[in-house]
């Protein structure tokens, strides 16, 4: 199986090279199989395979080195994940970044899946991908899915029209009557839910929710006046008023108690403590906070790492 | 406006219009083949498969393909089987395609007109060559605009395979939105491709449509023959059948002449065993349909060389009696014999299979003409005669051609030989459909009301060709008509029916003169006023 998976890449690849020629499309009826876009080479962990963290790591699980794994991810948060908007043929971003840094550390290749957020979990316990690096928040719910290896604290910033027509502040109260696209999945969705009892206490109306598949749609609900807020990653809503920045401003951004994680699958516990190690050792030779300033993301969410199984 | 040049023209995106053809393609390859197997389990004759069919169709077209893709790619590996995206996309789309395809070909199937196949069954086309021949051919050409439909939706639901991670067109899109933020530059180029895709689906469907149209076909071949006809200076075609006798090119392989035949008593194909004075032996032949007597203890003896003539109101049972002698329908009690040769069992005793029953028929040499004519629609004239000799005796091509166009000509349409039914008038067409019944040489021709379903002044040139064979060719024949004077030129014997029971039989002058029951009597009185004939002393 790996091997088709390989070998159809490679043949994505040669289709790519031969992509502005006239058989463009002729290329394209070729791929047999899913076409994932290969990782760039990156400077950032480069140097890790020669420590003597990893090197120690790799001779304890032998059995990661020279493998692929597939890394399911939700492509749609620029700065964690997203296309490269230059060529998009492939993956950037801080969670690609680190999911290549793991991969150098223990030796193993990664080639990338994109599913929907929802997806994220099942995709992993189906066994189509052997890991999830993307942004996702580590919750016990969650954990009944995958165990969880958390890497980093998490900022949300709340989207909102240009210059916060209905004074949002956050998730309370001001939300009331208002409403909020979300992606499925996303643990804000409860979060806002959660508010219409103190809404009707407060005597007005329960916040509207509106559920989307990725960043794209819920930024899009904004802008036609279909939603007045949207909460997400305080990162990705950064880089939406980037692009929108007479149209979108980040009202506020609040602290949840949630870690960012990496899933993986309940059923492997030795490629659990593989990964965590591995972290460790990434997180120890400074890579991580390398790759936060990188992506210009806080460098105060850095933590360390955690498991949190069911 | 240069961004969405940008994204129209960008690798990336048309790397996925691969994918999007790739997943379309397994579905509609699988769907149709899926959809093969459960339009032919639902027109079957088994009802357990034809059940589970149902069952299949209820659950695939009643699920939305979402949730199918999701089983597909996630539920699976679960249960051991781990298909790549692609692999997953594919299944599921063929699945949930299949039933939509499946009743696509069973509309096509069912609205193929059931006079043709009464007619293919009357030739002795097994169920396989009537598939083949007849219904296909005729499906296929309906079916061509609800397939397209099907593609241009199927081609769109791949979209769908985004969901489970098939790096396709839609997901390319949504990703490139989500990180670039150019939404709209990008959903337009994507629109435009999927726009560009589906419109080529169209462009084959119109082609396709033409390639199949009849019209068009016949009127190439039409005018191809038209210059043949030109070049060989063949007399001009508007005469009528009975002035064709002399035609040289009338007579090969007719049955001998009547009376030849009448004095050396012998009788054709596969009569040879028994009862070589008998053509058709009726004993004792009843049925029902439900609690209504549709044949009551019917006896009927027809001698070869002779021409009976069934008489009697509608609902009579005549229909019903000629379509027993061609075992077109089954019976409850009662023994029919066809030149000495018992109908419907096997020489082990056993019931026939349909496709036993078929080449029964082609054996015993009965052919029948239908009040409908029900001629091959999407065969022309010729077609119609020289295909079933083909596919049922196994005639070779020429020699097929060559008796077709005999017959044309015998009845007076060696002119229109390349045109369709539809192109012709019912008389023409009925004496096609005589033509086409005499290809293979029939021991007995059974006739059911053949000139009912025509305007009246079509009406003599069909007699006139029955009257010819009667007379000429000494053909043993069996009609049911109400054509009185009819009746009394080409009748030997007249049988008259009342309420599936023979009430009266006897010579046909006599019969019409001096009916001895007074239900004869009374028929004949109506009819006769109807048709205001003067009967002969």
């Amino acid at each position: 199986m790996k091997r088709i998976v390989i070998q159809s890449t490679r043949k994505a690849w040669q289709a790519k090279r031969k992509a502005w020629s006239t058989n463009t499309i002729l290329a394209a009826l070729i791929c047999l199989s899913a076409a994932i876009a290969a990782p760039r080479a990156r400077a950032e962990g480069a140097g890790l395979a020669g420590t003597a963290d990893c090197q120690a790591l790799q001779a304890k699980y032998p059995m990661l080195k020279g493998k692929t794994l597939v890394d399911a991810l939700n492509p749609h948060t620029p700065g964690y994940e997203a296309l490269d908007p230059e060529d998009p043929s492939h993956y950037i971003g801080f969670d690609v970044d680190l999911a290549d840094a793991l991969g150098t550390c223990l030796g193993f290749k990664l080639t990338y899946k994109p599913v929907a957020f929802a997806a994220l979990l099942p995709t992993l316990q189906s066994g189509q991908a052997d890991i999830v690096i993307s942004d996702i928040y580590a919750t016990s719910e969650r954990a009944k899915a995958a165990d969880f290896i958390t890497y980093s604290k998490v900022f949300d910033g709340v989207l909102v029209a240009k210059n916060n027509p209905k004074h949002i502040t956050g998730i309370n109260a001001s939300l009331c009557g208002d409403t909020a696209a979300e992606n499925t999945g996303f643990v804000e969705v409860p979060l806002v839910q959660n508010l219409a009892p103190v809404c009707k206490s407060a005597g007005k109306p329960e916040p509207g929710l509106q559920l989307y598949d990725n960043n794209a749609d819920c930024i899009q609900a904004i802008l036609a006046g279909r939603a007045d807020t949207y909460i997400n990653d305080v990162n990705t809503v950064d880089q939406a008023v980037k692009a929108y920045p007479d149209q979108l401003s980040k009202a506020v951004a609040v602290t949840l108690p949630y870690s960012i994680g990496i899933a993986v699958p309940k059923t492997k516990p030795e490629f659990r403590d593989a990964i965590m190690a591995a972290l460790v050792a990434v997180q120890k030779a400074g890579v991580e906070t390398t790759l936060l300033n990188k992506w210009t993301l806080d460098a105060g969410s850095l933590e360390e790492p955690k498991l949190l199984t069911q | 406006m240069e961004l969405f040049f940008h994204y129209l023209s960008l690798p990336y995106l048309l790397l996925g219009i691969g994918f999007t053809l790739e997943v379309t393609a397994l579905g509609l390859v699988g769907g149709l083949a899926i959809g093969l197997l459960l339009a032919g389990m639902q027109l079957g004759r088994v009802p357990v498969l034809a059940a589970l069919a149902r069952g299949y169709t209820v659950i695939f077209r009643g699920t939305p393909l979402i949730l199918q893709l999701v089983f597909a790619y996630d539920a699976l590996p679960h249960v051991g089987l781990t298909l790549t995206a692609v692999a997953a996309a594919g299944l599921a789309l063929s699945a949930n395609e299949a039933p939509f395809v499946a009743e696509i070909l069973r509309a096509g199937v069912i609205g193929v007109d059931a006079g043709q196949i009464l007619a293919g069954q009357a030739l002795g086309m097994t169920p396989r060559i009537l598939m083949r021949r007849v219904i296909a051919p005729q499906a296929i050409r309906t079916i061509v605009p609800a397939l397209g439909n099907e593609t241009v939706s199927a081609l769109k639901n791949s979209s769908l395979a985004s969901v489970i991670a098939v790096p396709e067109l839609t997901l390319r899109s949504t990703q490139l939105a989500s990180s670039t933020f150019d939404f709209f530059s990008i959903f337009f180029a994507s629109g435009l491709m999927y726009l560009l895709l589906t419109g080529a689906v169209s462009l084959l469907q119109l082609l396709a449509e033409t390639a199949l149209d009849l019209d068009r076909r016949a009127r190439r071949t039409g005018i191809a023959r038209w210059r043949k006809v030109a070049i060989a200076a063949l007399p001009p075609a508007s005469m009528t059948p009975v002035a064709l006798e002399a035609q040289p090119e009338t007579t090969p392989a007719f049955p001998a002449a009547r009376k030849a035949r009448m004095t050396r008593g012998a009788s054709p194909a596969g009569a040879s065993q028994a009862g070589d004075t008998v053509a058709v032996e009726v004993r004792s032949l009843h049925k029902r349909y439900g609690d209504q007597i549709v044949l009551d203890h019917v006896n009927l003896d027809v001698r070869p060389g002779e021409v009976v003539v069934l008489l009697g109101r509608s609902g009579s049972g005549k229909s019903t009696l000629l379509r027993c002698i061609n075992h077109l329908e089954e019976w409850d009690a009662g023994i029919i014999r066809v030149g000495g040769r018992q109908l419907g069992y096997g020489e082990d005793g056993r019931k026939l299979s349909p496709r036993d029953v078929a080449r029964e028929r082609a054996n015993l040499g009965v052919g029948m003409v239908f009040q409908q004519f029900n001629l091959f629609a999407h065969l022309t004239a010729r077609q119609n005669i020289a295909g079933p000799l083909r596919w049922v005796h196994g005639v070779p091509p020429a020699e097929a051609d060559r008796r077709a166009m005999a017959l044309l000509h015998r009845v007076g349409l060696g002119h229109r030989a390349d045109a369709l039914p539809r192109h012709l008038s019912g008389g023409q067409q009925q004496r096609v459909a005589i033509a086409r019944a005499l290809a293979p040489n029939p021991s007995v021709l059974l006739l059911d009301e053949p000139t009912s379903a025509l305007d009246p002044e079509l009406v003599e040139e069909v007699l006139a060709v029955i009257k010819l064979l009667a007379v000429e060719d000494g053909l043993t024949m069996i009609i049911s008509t109400h054509q009185l004077r009819f009746a009394h030129d080409v009748a030997d014997r007249i049988v008259f029916l009342a309420d599936g029971v023979v009430k009266e039989e006897g010579p046909a002058t006599e019969v019409l003169t001096r009916p001895r029951h007074p239900l004869t009597a009374r028929f004949l009185r109506v009819m006769g006023a109807e048709q205001a004939m003067e009967m002969p002393g």
